[in-house]
């Protein structure tokens, strides 16, 4: 009876092993797939906010841009480049009554050391006045910006920001 | 009694080796794990042609990859229409700080070498991957265009929907980018991102060298 114990026991044992070991490449995997597929800007935080219904009620949205990129700032310095902004669909319920921008910082690049240009650099955060009516909304808001690094650009990009905005 | 015994004890060393192969695997998965981060949130995009051996783009050596694409007056223009040119085909875009830095030395570059037998080409790529029928957004982009090529006196063949090449062309990830195209059509330099008029000019004499 003892010997039927213990030879359950080392099978079970086994069995959980093999199991673990399965697991653990899979994980790996989709941790290496959502590494590459990292932005340029990536939005930080705040997940959730709760806020008084139907009243403007501000929110500081933080975000974080790769190194060695800059992304133009609200108020870039020329007509052609792209500005970044920030949206909420209005099919969402959730009303961006208001959004503050950082002072941009200048910027030169190398080819052109006399030109200033107006970007964001490292984490920077947007004061958004929302209006949202009473009960749970799952936000999708819109950053929309353009990266550079020193040299080159890419292309202009929109980016989901997801909130959980709770009206009470 | 003595058998349960020697099971027992080989079950509880199996336990033990799992849990220290487990520990060992989740403290390399860990460390793997932050140098990737690390790696990812240090962001190069594509290394200036100065930096890497130009001998790394796919298109080096080979045939510039066939295209025919609209100028902003709606004709269509083929690269076979070059044929037996040296060409500089340099890809921009609208919202591109440094497209806008190189064109006035593409201008000068055209100038120069113009006589020589060089011909530049410039292709819109704005980036946006348009649909055929979005009408709006086409207007949109060809409005943007004219603009650039009008503020900054483009003389030079100006083409549009540079983003159907990527796939032929290396992907057209980031702007500008400048291919260097020989008399015989063959690629002979690559050039990522903006560097100096220097270094186009180099290039263009490579160009310009190839089948004489």
């Amino acid at each position: 009876m003892m010997a039927r114990t213990s030879r359950r026991m080392l099978l079970m044992v086994l069995t959980i092993a093999w199991g673990m070991a399965l697991c653990q490449e899979p994980l790996s995997t989709q941790r290496r797939q959502s590494l590459l597929k990292t932005e340029s800007v990536e939005y930080l935080y705040p997940e959730q906010v709760t806020v008084h219904a139907g009243k403007a009620s501000p929110v500081a949205l933080h975000f974080r841009i790769r190194q060695n990129l800059h992304i133009n700032s609200h108020k870039p310095r020329a007509d052609y480049l792209i500005p970044t902004v920030f949206s909420i669909p209005e099919s969402s319920g959730v009303r961006l009554a208001e959004a503050t921008y950082p002072e941009g910082t200048d910027f030169m690049l190398p080819a052109a050391p006399d030109e200033k240009l107006s970007v964001y650099t490292g984490e920077f955060a947007i004061e958004a006045k929302i209006v949202a009516p009473q009960g749970n909304h799952l936000v999708e808001a819109k950053l929309r910006y353009q990266a550079c690094d020193e040299n080159e650009c890419l292309p202009p990009k929109t980016i989901t920001v997801p909130i959980d905005v709770i009206g009470k | 009694m003595k058998r349960n015994t020697i099971v027992i004890g080989i079950t509880l060393f199996i336990l033990a080796t799992f849990a220290w192969a487990g520990w060992a695997n989740w403290m390399y998965r860990k460390q793997s794990a932050e140098r990737a981060l690390a790696s990812a949130s240090h962001a190069d995009l594509i290394p200036a042609a100065g930096d890497v051996p130009q001998q790394g783009s796919p298109l080096m050596g080979k045939p510039a990859p066939e295209f025919t694409l609209p100028d902003l007056s709606g004709k269509n223009v083929s690269l076979s229409s070059f044929k037996g040119k040296p060409l500089l085909i340099n890809f921009w875009a609208t919202w591109c700080g440094p497209c806008k830095l190189e064109t006035p030395w593409l201008i000068e570059l055209q100038n120069e070498y113009g006589p020589k037998g060089l011909q530049i080409v410039g292709i819109s790529t704005e980036g946006d991957d348009l649909k055929a029928d979005d009408k709006e957004g086409w207007a949109h982009d060809k409005a943007a265009i004219a603009k650039f090529v009008k503020d900054e006196h483009m003389q030079y063949p100006v083409l549009i929907d540079g983003d159907s090449l990527a796939s032929e062309y290396g992907g057209l990830d980031a702007m500008p980018t400048s291919v260097y195209v020989n008399a015989e059509g063959k690629v002979v330099a690559v050039q990522l991102g903006i560097t100096s008029k220097d270094d186009m000019a180099a290039n263009i004499e490579k160009a310009l060298g190839a089948g004489q």
